[in-house]
C-alpha cells in the first residue's frame, strides 16, 4: 500500500537533473582512455576467469541430462563461488553485463540448492547464463557517456519491471483461479507467488493513483469497497471460506490487466526509478519487518524480500553510472544486498520464508538493522545525479 | 606535555557565536565547498560573519553560551550542570578497528559543528538526503557537550580483543558487580560505548544525539538510550524527583583541586586515561506513588536531611558538615558519609511515560557519577547502600554500566585517538 509520496511529483521535477547530469560527464573519454593500457593483461585474465565457468556450467548441464542431481548441485554450488570471486573486477569493468550474469546465476544457485530442484527452470536458467556468459568474454569495455548509461539503466529497468508485470498477471490467475475454483489449499500457495512479483514493482504500481488502492489496499485503507489482494487473504487465513470470493478474484484480475496496460505505456526515468528503489526499502522497514503487511497470511518475509529485489533491480540497473561516480558506493552496496539476501535466506525453511510469527524479537531486529544499512547506503545513491 | 594542553584549552575559550541559521546562510553563499567537507577533522574554518550581523539577541544567555569541545578534559562531565540530557549505549557490529576510527572520526567532526551550534550540509544535489536533520538549525548551542566513554567490552568481548586495544584497557574498567537488591532489566546494561549529551535546550540535545546514531549506521547501533532532565536556579543544587536536593556533595566547576582528587584519573592508568574518569551509570526505578504517600518524617529519616533547606540532621544550612550520629544509622547520607568516598555526582530524573503492569508512573533517577577510581569510590558505596539504604524501600536498580571516559581531545585529534595509536 501507498507509503509516500507519489512518483508522479518525482517525474515533474525531472528537468532539474538534467544540466548536472550532462556536466558530470565530461571527463569520460579522457579517464576510459588512461586504463586501456593496463587493462589488456587483466581482460585475458577475465577471459580465462569466465572460460572457467562456461566449463562448470557445461558440466551442470551435462549432469542436468544424467539426471545426477548430486553433480548438478555441486556444479551449481562450484558456479557460485567462481562467480563470488570475480565479480568484482568484472562489476567494475563491465557492469551491464555484470547485472546479466547475476540475473541468472542466482536464481540458477537458488534453484539448485533447494531440496527438489526443478530441472525445467535449471535448464532454462543456465541457457541464459550461458548467453550472458558468452558475452562477458567477448565483452569491450563501456566507453559510453554518463548521459547514454543512464537511458541504458533506465532501459534495462523498464525491461525488468515489463517481465515481472507479466509475472504478475499469470501469477495472479493461477491464484484467482483457484479461488474461483474454492480451493483453499492451492489459493494459499499461488496467493504468496502472485504477491512476490506485486512487491517487487510496487511504487510504479502506486503511481497510477487508484489502481494500488484496489489491488493492495489493507483494511481500512480504503473508504469505499475493499477489494485486492488482502480482501482475499483475509477470506482465506481469517474467515476460513472463499465461497463469496469470486467477485474479488474477477475484479483483481481485472485490476491486474489493467496495470499492465498502464505500464506498458509508462515513460520512466532516472530519478524516478532510483526514488522508487528506495520507497521499496522504506517500505520493507515500515510495515513489512513489522508484520503488519500480511497480517493474516504472514508472509511478510515474501513482501520483504521482494521489496529488497525490486530494490536491487534498481541498483543492477544504475550500476555503470554509480561505477563511475562512486565505486565504494557500489561495493559497499553489493556487500549490504549480499549481507541481507544472505540473512533472509536463514529464514528459509526448504525453500520457502518461514511464517513472520515464528521470528524471534531478536532476528526481527538483526532484520530491521540490516535493512536500516542497507537502505542508508541506497540513499546515498542519487549521488550519480550530481 | 601538559603545557601543551593547557595552551589548548586557552585557544578554545574565545568561541565564535554563529547560529546554525547563519551557517546555512554562508554556505549557501559561498558554494558547497567551503567548510562544509565532512571528511577532514577540525575542518571548520572559522568564518566572518558575510551578513555583518550579530547574532540574535533572544534567549536566555545560558542558550546562547557554547562550551569548547576541544580540551584538557572531556567537557560534560564538570561542567555545570545542563537542563537536559540524553545517554545512549552503542554497541559496534563491526569488528574492523578502520571501521571503529572511521566513525569516531565523523563523529569529532559533527561534535565540533554541533558544540558550536553549526550544521552540516549538502546543497549541492537535490537527490540527497539532507547531511544534517535540521531540527536545530535556528537554535543556538545552548551549551551543547558531547562526552564519550568505553565500556568494558570495547576492549575484550567474550575474551576476543576485537579493536586491538585490550592491551590499553584501564585499571578499574569492569561491569558493576551484581549488587543484592538489583533487578537490573535489558537492554540498559553495559555498552561498547557510551556517548553523553546535555544541553540546555531539550531539542538541541535530541538533535545531537539523533545524529550520532545517524551516522553510526552499519558501524553501530544503539542498545539503550535514556533521557533526562534537571533544573535548579543558578547557584541553587538541584532536586530530584522525590524533591530532596542531589549531589550536594559535589565540588564547585572550578575547585581544580578538588577535581583533580576525586574525578580525574592518572597513576598507574595508560595515558589516554590521564586525564580521564570512569562514568558510572544506574537507573534507579522511583516508586513515586509509595513516596507520595509517606510521611514528611519518613522522608527526612530516609535522606536523613531536611527537605527544604537540604541541611544534615542536626545542622541548619545544606553544606553544614554531615555528622553521621545525628540520622538514623540507615539514612541516604549517613552511609554516603561512612564509607568515606567522594563522587562526582551528575544525575539527572526521567520519566518513561506510565508503567503498564501497574499503572503507576514510570520515572526515576539517570544516576550518573564520575570518579577516578570505582573501585573504591563507586563500587564499596553502592554495596553497602544496596545492603542498607532506606532508599531501597522505594527505589529500585534496573540499569547499570561502567565507562572509561578518555582525557580531553585535542584539536586535530578525533574522539579516542590515543587508544588506536602506537604508543
Amino acid at each position: 500500500m501507498k507509503l509516500s509520496k507519489s512518483i508522479i511529483h518525482t517525474a515533474l521535477t525531472l528537468s532539474l537533473i538534467t544540466v548536472p547530469v550532462i556536466s558530470g560527464c565530461s571527463n569520460d573519454a579522457a579517464s576510459s582512455g588512461e586504463h586501456k593500457k593496463a587493462s589488456s593483461s587483466k581482460k585475458n585474465e577475465l577471459k580465462s576467469q569466465v572460460k572457467e565457468m562456461q566449463t562448470s556450467l557445461h558440466n551442470l548441464q551435462d549432469s542436468l541430462k544424467d539426471k545426477n542431481e548430486n553433480q548438478v548441485k555441486e556444479y551449481g554450488k562450484r558456479l557460485n563461488k567462481q562467480w563470488l570471486s570475480y565479480e568484482n573486477s568484472i562489476r567494475e569493468k563491465y557492469p551491464l553485463l555484470y547485472t546479466d550474469t547475476e540475473k541468472y546465476l542466482l536464481p540458477l544457485y537458488a534453484e539448485v540448492t533447494k531440496d527438489n530442484y526443478s530441472s525445467g527452470k535449471v535448464q532454462q536458467l543456465s541457457v541464459d547464463l550461458d548467453r550472458s556468459l558468452t558475452n562477458l568474454e567477448k565483452a569491450k569495455e563501456t566507453t559510453q557517456k554518463t548521459t547514454e548509461v543512464l537511458d541504458t539503466a533506465v532501459k534495462k529497468y523498464k525491461a525488468y519491471v515489463d517481465e515481472q508485470t507479466e509475472e504478475l498477471v499469470k501469477s495472479t490467475a493461477v491464484f484467482t483461479d483457484a479461488v474461483k475454483a474454492n480451493d483453499t489449499q492451492k489459493a494459499k500457495e499461488a496467493y504468496a507467488e502472485a504477491r512476490v512479483y506485486y512487491e517487487r514493482i510496487e511504487p510504479i504500481a502506486e503511481s497510477f493513483g487508484d489502481l494500488d488502492p484496489k489491488i493492495d489496499a489493507r483494511e481500512n485503507d480504503v473508504e469505499g469497497e475493499w477489494t485486492g489482494f488482502h480482501r482475499i487473504e483475509k477470506a482465506l487465513w481469517k474467515d476460513g471460506s472463499i465461497k463469496n470470493m469470486k467477485k474479488y478474484a474477477d475484479q483483481l484480475d481485472q485490476d491486474v490487466a489493467e496495470l499492465q496496460k498502464k505500464i506498458q505505456d509508462v515513460k520512466l526515468n532516472p530519478t524516478q526509478i532510483v526514488a522508487g528503489s528506495m520507497e521499496l526499502l522504506n517500505e520493507a522497514a515500515i510495515s513489512k519487518v513489522t508484520g503488519e503487511e500480511e497480517r493474516y497470511s504472514h508472509i511478510d518475509l515474501v513482501d520483504l524480500a521482494s521489496n529488497v529485489e525490486g530494490s536491487q533491480a534498481v541498483y543492477h540497473a544504475v550500476l555503470p553510472v554509480l561505477n563511475e561516480k562512486n565505486k565504494d558506493l557500489a561495493q559497499d552496496l553489493d556487500t549490504e544486498f549480499n549481507k541481507i539476501t544472505a540473512l533472509l535466506e536463514e529464514h528459509k525453511k526448504s525453500g520457502a520464508y518461514l511464517n513472520y510469527m515464528k521470528l524471534t524479537k531478536p532476528q526481527v531486529r538483526e532484520l530491521s538493522q540490516q535493512l536500516n544499512t542497507l537502505s542508508e547506503s541506497m540513499a546515498q545513491t542519487a549521488e550519480i545525479f550530481q | 606535555m601538559k603545557k601543551q594542553e593547557d595552551q589548548t584549552v586557552e585557544e578554545q575559550e574565545e568561541p565564535k557565536h554563529y547560529s546554525r541559521r547563519d551557517m546555512l546562510k554562508m554556505s549557501l553563499l559561498a558554494g558547497a565547498g567551503v567548510a562544509i567537507s565532512a571528511s577532514g577533522i577540525g575542518a571548520v574554518t572559522t568564518m566572518t560573519n558575510v551578513f555583518g550581523e550579530t547574532t540574535k539577541k533572544s534567549g536566555s544567555s545560558a542558550e546562547k553560551e557554547s562550551v569548547p569541545f576541544y580540551g584538557k578534559h572531556q567537557a560534560g562531565i564538570v561542567t555545570p550542570q545542563q537542563t537536559y540530557a540524553y545517554l545512549a549505549a552503542f554497541d559496534f557490529t563491526t569488528n574492523s578497528k578502520s571501521d571503529v576510527i572511521r566513525l569516531l572520526k565523523e563523529w569529532t567532526v559533527l561534535s565540533e559543528y554541533m558544540s558550536q551550534g553549526k550544521a552540516e550540509q549538502n546543497f549541492n544535489n537535490d537527490w540527497l538526503p539532507p547531511k544534517d536533520t535540521g531540527e536545530a538549525l535556528d537554535l543556538p548551542p545552548s551549551r551543547l557537550t558531547m562526552t564519550f566513554g568505553f565500556g568494558p567490552s570495547f576492549f575484550s568481548k567474550k575474551g576476543i580483543d576485537r579493536f586491538g586495544v585490550k592491551s590499553k584497557a584501564p585499571k578499574h574498567l569492569r561491569d558493576i558487580p551484581a549488587m543484592p537488591r538489583d533487578n537490573l532489566q535489558e537492554p540498559f546494561i553495559g555498552g561498547d560505548l557510551c556517548l553523553q549529551v546535555c544541553a540546555e535546550d531539550q531539542q538541541v540535545a535530541f538533535h545531537a544525539i539523533r545524529n550520532f546514531i545517524k551516522t553510526a549506521v552499519g558501524k553501530a547501533e544503539v542498545r539503550w538510550m535514556q533521557s533526562g532532565f534537571i533544573s535548579a536556579k543558578h547557584g541553587k543544587t538541584p532536586r530530584n524527583l522525590f524533591g530532596f536536593k542531589d549531589g550536594t556533595a559535589n565540588a564547585g566547576p572550578k575547585d581544580t583541586k578538588a577535581h583533580n582528587q576525586t574525578v580525574w584519573a592518572g597513576q598507574g592508568e595508560p595515558v589516554w586515561m590521564h586525564g580521564g574518569s570512569y562514568m558510572a551509570f544506574r537507573k534507579i526505578k522511583m516508586f513515586l506513588e509509595v513516596w507520595d504517600r509517606s510521611s514528611l518524617k519518613d522522608q527526612e529519616d530516609t535522606f536523613g536531611r531536611k527537605k527544604e533547606s537540604g541541611a544534615p540532621y542536626g545542622k541548619i544550612n545544606e553544606h553544614d558538615k554531615v555528622n553521621p550520629m545525628q540520622m538514623p544509622p540507615d539514612a541516604h547520607t549517613a552511609i554516603a558519609k561512612r564509607s568515606g568516598q567522594q563522587m562526582y555526582r551528575r544525575a539527572y530524573s526521567y520519566t518513561d511515560g506510565v508503567d503498564s503492569k501497574t499503572g503507576y508512573v514510570d520515572a526515576g533517577l539517570m544516576f550518573i557519577s564520575y570518579q577516578k577510581n570505582p573501585d573504591e569510590q563507586f563500587v564499596p558505596m553502592l554495596k553497602m547502600m544496596s545492603k542498607a539504604d532506606k532508599l531501597n524501600e522505594y527505589t529500585q536498580h534496573i540499569g547499570s554500566a561502567l565507562f572509561a571516559v578518555p582525557r580531553g581531545i585535542k584539536k586535530g585529534e578525533y574522539i579516542g585517538q590515543p587508544l588506536f595509536s602506537s604508543f
